[in-house]
């Protein structure tokens, strides 16, 4: 069975009410919707609770999924503009943000040079760049998947992409042919 | 795809949670429980409002009535309700008793 076949088994039987079938939606699809949130927030305590509260909003939302479409897709789009919600009420307490930020401790996982390099440069793509580059660079979305979780259209999504990559792979001192 | 493009894909990689994470997975379960907790009993509290409203309204009209049935009613209701009490309290051990409870 296909993994869309099985989402979409999954999705009925939670539409039809089942808890079970719901925990098992979360569990297929929390860790690509918790890393692309990780990588576009770069708070991961943070990400979490986007990601708590996407699948919350999901359980209410089941309906308006179409069938066949793809439910990791679907989840990353509603994490996204919980995201951009999130960022707007940040921005309005940006020096607090600020303080906050330069205080907290750095994600569990010790990191290279490399990881940081890239966490920071990560950090200073404007926030749609820094999601292309999640989905299309960090997860293996199409640029056409990505432009629709995302709400953009497919050129600006690709150029995302591709300046987002350039910069990161100039940051981390690699050629930028690919080589 | 190029060398970069997989070593970024690495990097990435490094800060990918686990793929099942069974604390994440109960802690959304939960937070979904309590929601459907609280949808539920803003439900039912909106029925009971609306019952206690309806009933508010018709109390001129049902109040008559009431006292007119009343009498006759009065032992029905009480009977019905030790009946009922009398089901609730002694049902289960009867029914264990004579095997019919799974």
């Amino acid at each position: 069975m296909s993994p869309h076949a099985t989402d979409d088994a999954l999705v009925a039987a939670a539409r039809a009410g089942s808890s079970v079938a719901f925990a098992r939606l979360v569990d297929r699809h929390q860790q690509p919707l918790r890393a692309f949130l990780r990588r576009t927030c770069g708070d991961w305590s943070l990400a979490d609770d986007l990601a708590q509260e996407t699948f919350l909003t999901a359980w209410s939302r089941l309906g308006s999924l179409k069938s066949g479409a793809s439910v990791r897709a679907w989840l990353c789009g509603i994490g996204y503009r919980k995201h951009l919600t999130a960022a707007r009420t940040r921005g309005r307490n940006r020096v607090r943000e600020a303080a906050w930020l330069a205080e907290r401790p750095p994600s569990i996982a010790p990191m290279s040079d490399e990881r940081m390099t890239l966490e920071t440069v990560m950090a200073d793509l404007p926030l749609d760049q820094r999601a292309c580059v999640a989905l299309c660079l960090a997860a293996d979305f199409s640029h056409a998947e990505a432009a629709e979780t995302l709400g953009l259209p497919l050129g600006t999504v690709k150029s995302h992409v591709t300046r987002g990559r350039a910069r990161l792979l100039e940051a981390l001192g690699d050629d930028n042919d690919g080589r | 795809m190029t060398d970069a493009d997989e070593r970024l894909r690495t990097l990435f990689a490094e800060d990918a949670p686990p793929e099942r994470d069974l604390f994440f997975s109960a802690e959304v379960m939960s937070a979904l429980a309590r929601r459907r907790f609280l949808e539920n009993l803003a439900y039912l509290a909106g029925l009971a409002l609306l019952g206690g409203v309806a009933l508010w309204g018709a109390w001129p009209m049902i109040a008559p009535l009431l006292s007119v049935a009343s009498p006759a009613l009065a032992p029905v209701a009480a009977a019905l309700t030790l009946a009922a009490v009398a089901v609730t309290m002694l049902g289960r051990p009867v029914a264990a008793m004579l095997g019919l409870e799974s």
